[in-house]
């Protein structure tokens, strides 16, 4: 019956490369390695800017993004994208991913005729939801296309400095 | 006096039946399909303890009622009740699709009207959390009437109470409709479908083949058809985000909104805001950077991200206070205002303005969008909504123009003209009739064609047009926009000028509503 | 005679660094401001600043020959230094400046002129008899003629451009049946890079080292080589990490390359500092390349490894003095490693990654040298380059200047863009890097990825995505007793919004 504690023991955080990240809720300032537990701390000062503190070593860190429960997190100048997961919908992943089968495609088109300033991803490239791909200006305006869908580059057509009419497709997506 | 007595007999079998009934193995048939029970949806909602259930062994109207030991279904297949959302009162239904699909039954209906007239009586706000295969066949007409009573009850408290609901299944057919009459609605992604007419009937009537993903999952519903306002990947983002959301809202139309207290970290004085404006016209910039500079850290929950996104709206704070912003964004379409972007202004401006919540809008509009797909799609019907909307809204209204701002667009986008409160340009704001380049294509088109490099001409011509008449200093001397100011203190001031507004009272005309367009 | 003031027609870290030498010299400097960045770090270090912000040309003031005669003419400068790259080795500018009574600190207009066209340098370098890849004549006329040389040398061959380089108009060709195709596309990328579409074939050496040899030479006629750098981490033909010297040159083949070195810049008559490059077998066969006519982005490590400041020798070279060096007293003491520290995003292919330095922390120990353009609040522009700093290490041998580096490397604190610091810090710790074992192809065959992530900053990393999830989701922050009294209204509003229906 309504009215048990959600009880959410544990997180994951799963690596763009599916590793996992296992943490308790409430999540402690230490992390254990083998038999001992070592402290971590979120630090910001103005010499340094935003650090972690970890074995006495300070490494910089900024949070390049954060939608939803999804994070960008640049770490000693290393780029990781984790998204932070319950184990139920660790679960659902499973089970939602299992139900839909074969992989979808999503291709993007130009919703106007112009001209192609910038391709900003490559063959390959993760992207997510509302990140621009390709700079398109039209209307003497810089415009931004974003991707639809949260996925992975499979072909870039769109060519920087090329011409395209409304519709052209400009890049085709592996929808994650 | 313990329980064991023969009067509590009843009672306890009672209890142990509707234990059964929501046993393990119900949820797994849920947790199977990755989505969770209505009971899990409700302990994720409500802080621990506080949910109280209501009519929880009503029974369905058709199934007779026996006395013995048959098992029968509690509930009708809906939990309804009320508890606290981070310590706020609030009623809310979920529906469960374990029992008997968790369809809508003439009892299941009345449920969810005796919640919905109770929030109304107590001026709280309801959320629904829907998940159901349609009406009750069996029942007939009676369930269809159970749906009209929940849409009048809708409509009835529109405005005055706030209405959030979440589609965490199907709803097909007539069940759309009471989320489309709320004030925002929250989808799951790849587990949540919405069609007024099922796949199956599409395919029998046009022999269309289509899943229920592509005719009305979230996707759709949030870049497409604009009828779901916030799509999550599972579940529990969901429901945490709608927690977070609500705490944006006031909990009905008299009250304030409650007051997250800023942490202190984002400066009045950024100079960061100065350089977000590229130098260059034509290049486009992201108005989020600069909304995330003046607003409370962390504090800014876009609404509708994925449609029209040439409009960003959503709510923020200033000083732990919720704002509305409305902000043109020139990094899609060049900022400009078309058909989708217009009616989402002016629905999220009506929702502010319904409950007491003050506007601050950013502006850097080149215009509307040209061309007949939007002319004859009624762009003239649709762009006149955000000007009735604004124009209407009696919350305080803040204006910051960024950059362009042209022709009729200026005028829409909460123009002092329009009873905007106040108006403050940036030095890079352009305000004028229309674009340089179309100015100077009409007023000098004879010496253009006559000129021997028209192209370097039109060049000079533009640079003055830009120096002469679009700068935002003569708007500002002749009283059309209050003060042109730094962009640095662009928070400060819109904080001094909400906090001078605090008060503000318009007197709205003895009428029974507008004759908006629609 | 006398140089007095200098117009440094360059900027970032080497106008930084010749101002550095020039105030050691007692000598003043005239720096230019160009708009696109007005507060660059070198202009607060040079005595005068031409402000050239009003310029509304199209030509970047570093290239308009035109501009850099009249500021130096206006400043009253008696002599240009043009850096690397811009028209360090643009003969026509030399010349100008000679013309306008300036003295050019750099090698004669002849010079630069016979060694900036590949071809023309390989017919002298052939003339002098000095061993090269076995190429063509001259310039190739048409896809006829590269076919039946191509045949004669035998493939694999490579067209490179006769009037540029870095990869542009360059391609590989193994097949007989590609090099039509190649042939024009090389020919066409060298006229859109240099304006020139000339092109010529040489033998294609396969995974080479590529060593270099500096160059000082005085109006004498002296000339002296300062041993080898060896630059072949490269990707894309850009340098990212330059020694001196190379591990894979013995004394004796020291000695021989150098000599040929100097064989070859003589045949030019060159003065001033020069670099003569070579590409090194896996026989340890060397071949000469070409010859780079100017100060190179990577001259500290043989400044390191030698004691000579090189720009100090430049302008007195350019001063008429002579060498005061023979070929005998150039010593190479220890070992100096140089990383190239550029706003390059190293996960995205090395793609430039623009935007403000935040905060900028460089060791300062005594074994490590910067030479930097940039200070916190710069920004790093995408017109010039993507540079940040060079981190320049030394050492007693190779195996304590890699330890050096390592530690230089975690020492560097940079915030604002991302950099190439995680390709670095990767480098250090590869194995074959650390042998010695690597040729030019060690970037694109070697390595599996460009940088490495340990694990425990992945999993630092991961802990700080979680508590922010925690913080946005889990943490009650919205409603609490005393947040209600913040949401009171004055009785003035609440009479008015409860009556007004």
């Amino acid at each position: 019956m309504p009215n048990s504690k959600p009880g959410i023991k544990k997180l994951y955080a799963l690596s763009s490369e599916n590793k996992r990240f296992c943490f308790p809720q409430p999540l402690k300032h230490s992390i254990r390695i083998g038999k001992r537990e070592y402290e971590v701390k979120l630090k910001s000062d103005d010499k340094y800017g935003t650090y972690i503190l970890w074995k006495n070593r300070k490494y910089p860190v900024e949070v390049v993004s954060s939608r939803q429960n999804r994070y960008e997190i640049l770490f000693n100048d290393i780029s990781y994208t984790f998204t932070v997961e319950t184990p139920f919908s660790m679960q659902r992943k499973k089970v939602i991913n299992a139900a839909r089968g074969k992989t979808e495609k999503e291709t993007l088109k130009a919703p106007m005729p112009g001209k192609i300033i910038d391709v900003l991803v490559r063959e390959g490239s993760n992207v997510l939801r509302g990140e621009p791909l390709v700079i398109l200006e039209a209307m003497k305006m810089q415009n931004e296309i974003q991707s639809p869908v949260n996925g992975q580059i499979i072909k870039v057509l769109a060519k920087p400095n090329s011409n395209v009419m409304k519709d052209d497709i400009l890049v085709e997506i592996k929808v994650e | 006096m313990d329980l064991s007595g023969k009067h509590y007999k009843a009672f306890i079998e009672r209890q142990e039946a509707l234990k059964k009934q929501y046993n393990p193995k119900q949820a797994e048939k849920q947790h199977s399909k990755g989505k969770l029970t209505a009971q899990e949806r409700i302990s994720l909602l409500f802080d621990p303890g506080t949910f109280e259930e209501l009519d929880a062994f009503v029974t369905p109207a058709d199934q007779p009622v026996e006395f013995g030991k048959v098992e029968r279904t509690y509930g009708d297949g809906v939990i309804v009740g009320h508890g606290k959302v981070n310590g706020r009162l609030v009623f809310g239904f979920a529906q469960d699709f374990t029992v008997m699909g968790g369809s809508l039954g003439y009892v299941h209906a009345k449920k969810i009207a005796k919640i919905q007239e109770m929030a109304l009586k107590m001026g709280t706000p309801i959320i629904g959390m829907m998940d159901s295969g349609g009406a009750r066949i069996q029942e007939g007409v009676a369930s269809l009437s159970g749906y009209a009573a929940i849409f009048h009850n809708i409509i009835h408290s529109s405005g005055i109470i706030p209405q959030l609901c979440i589609i965490m299944g199907p709803a097909a057919g007539g069940a759309v409709y009471s989320p489309a009459l709320t004030d925002f609605v929250f989808m799951v992604n790849h587990s949540s479908y919405m069609f007024v007419t099922g796949p199956n009937v599409v395919k029998e009537v046009l022999n269309e083949d289509v899943t229920s993903e592509e005719l009305g999952g979230a996707e759709v519903h949030a870049r497409k058809s604009g009828v779901a306002h916030m799509i999550y990947d599972d579940e529990e983002n969901t429901i945490l985000a709608l927690k977070k959301f609500l705490a944006y809202l006031p909990s009905n139309n008299v009250e304030n909104p409650p007051v997250v207290p800023d942490d202190g970290t984002t400066p009045d004085i950024n100079e960061k805001l100065r350089d977000i404006v590229p130098d260059d016209p034509n290049k486009a910039y992201d108005v989020k950077d600069i909304i995330q500079l003046i607003i409370d850290k962390n504090s800014f929950f876009e609404t509708a991200e994925l449609y029209a996104p040439n409009l960003v709206t959503g709510f923020a704070r200033l000083k732990g206070k919720t704002i509305g912003i409305v902000a043109n964004q020139p990094k899609v379409l060049a900022g400009v205002l078309d058909i989708d972007s217009s009616t989402k202004g002016a629905r999220f401006i009506r929702f502010c303005d319904a409950f007491n919540i003050p506007i601050l809008t950013l502006e850097d509009v080149p215009g509307f969008l040209p061309g007949t797909d939007q002319e004859h799609a009624g762009i003239i019907r649709h762009g006149a909504k955000l000007l009735f909307a604004y124009s209407e809204a009696t919350v305080p209204r803040i204006t910051v123009i960024i950059r362009k701002a042209y022709g009729g667009a200026f005028i829409v986008m909460n123009s002092k003209s329009l009873g905007g409160d106040f108006s403050f340009a940036w030095p890079t704001a352009e305000i004028a009739v229309m674009g340089p380049d179309g100015a100077v294509a009409i007023l000098y088109k004879k010496e253009l064609a006559e000129s021997k490099n028209p192209a370097e001409m039109k060049k000079e011509l533009v640079k003055k047009y830009r120096d002469k008449i679009a700068n935002p200093f003569i708007a500002d001397e002749l009283g059309y926009i209050d003060e042109v100011i730094d962009p640095a203190v662009t928070r400060k001031k819109i904080i001094s000028a909400f906090s001078a507004l605090s008060n503000k009272w318009v007197k709205v005309p003895a009428r029974k509503h507008g004759n908006m367009p629609l | 005679m006398k140089i007095k003031r200098i117009l440094i027609a360059n900027r970032g870290e080497i106008a930084v660094r010749i101002i550095k030498t020039a105030h050691k010299m007692n000598i003043e400097t005239v720096a230019v401001r160009s708009a696109v960045e007005p507060n660059a770090m070198f202009l607060s270090q040079a005595d005068v600043v031409y402000d050239n912000t009003e310029d509304t040309s199209e030509i970047p003031v570093f290239l308009n020959i035109e501009k850099l005669i009249e500021i130096a003419v206006k400043t009253k400068s008696d002599a240009v230094h043009p850096g690397y790259g811009f028209l360090a080795e643009n003969a026509y500018f030399a010349q100008k400046c000679i013309d306008n009574k300036i003295v050019f600190i750099g090698p004669s207009p002849d010079a630069i002129y016979k060694m900036g066209n590949k071809t023309v340098a390989r017919k002298i370098a052939q003339a002098a008899g000095i061993p090269m890849a076995m190429g063509s004549e001259g310039n190739i006329s048409d896809e006829e003629e590269a076919v039946s040389i191509a045949e004669k040398i035998g493939y694999p061959v490579i067209i490179k451009a006769a009037s540029g380089g870095g990869g542009r108009g360059m391609r590989i060709v193994r097949k007989p049946e590609e090099m039509e195709k190649m042939f024009i596309i090389a020919s066409k990328e060298a006229e859109k890079a240099f304006n020139d579409p000339s092109v010529f074939i040489e033998k294609y050496i396969e995974n080479p080292k590529h060593i270099e040899f500096q160059i000082l030479g005085d109006t004498k006629g002296n000339i002296i080589h300062l041993g080898e750098r060896e630059c072949s981490i490269q990707r894309k033909h850009q340098k990212l990490l330059e020694e001196a010297p190379s591990g894979a040159l013995s004394e004796k083949l020291r000695k021989t390359m150098g000599r040929i070195a100097v064989q070859i810049a003589s045949a030019v008559n060159y003065y001033s500092a020069g670099t003569v490059e070579f590409l090194l077998d896996s026989d340890k066969n060397f071949y000469f390349m070409e010859m780079n006519t100017r100060i190179q982005v990577e001259h500290p490590v043989t400044e390191i490894v030698t004691g000579i400041d090189l720009i100090e020798q430049q302008i007195r070279i350019a001063m008429g003095e002579a060498l005061k060096y023979r070929q005998e007293d150039i010593k190479l003491k220890g070992w100096a490693i140089e990383c190239r520290i550029n706003a390059e995003d190293v996960q995205a292919g090395f793609a430039p990654d623009p935007g403000k330095i935040e905060k900028l922390h460089l060791p300062s120990d005594s074994w490590v040298r910067i030479d930097t353009g940039v200070q916190a609040g710069s920004a790093i522009v995408p017109s010039y380059d993507s540079m940040i700093a060079k981190l320049i290490v030394k050492g007693k041998d190779r195996k304590d200047a890699l330890k050096n580096c390592k530690l230089a490397l975690d020492k560097v604190w940079i915030k604002g863009t991302k950099t190439t610091l995680p390709f670095f810090r990767m480098l250090v710790r590869n194995p074959k890097f650390i042998d010695g074992d690597f040729t030019t192809a060690f970037i694109e065959k070697d390595l599996e990825k460009n940088y490495n992530s340990s694990e425990y900053e992945e999993m630092l990393a991961a802990w700080l995505a979680t508590k922010l999830f925690i913080e946005e989701n889990f943490t009650d922050k919205s409603i609490n007793d005393d947040n209600e009294k913040g949401k009171e209204m004055s009785p003035w509003l609440l009479n008015k919004r409860i009556n007004q229906f």
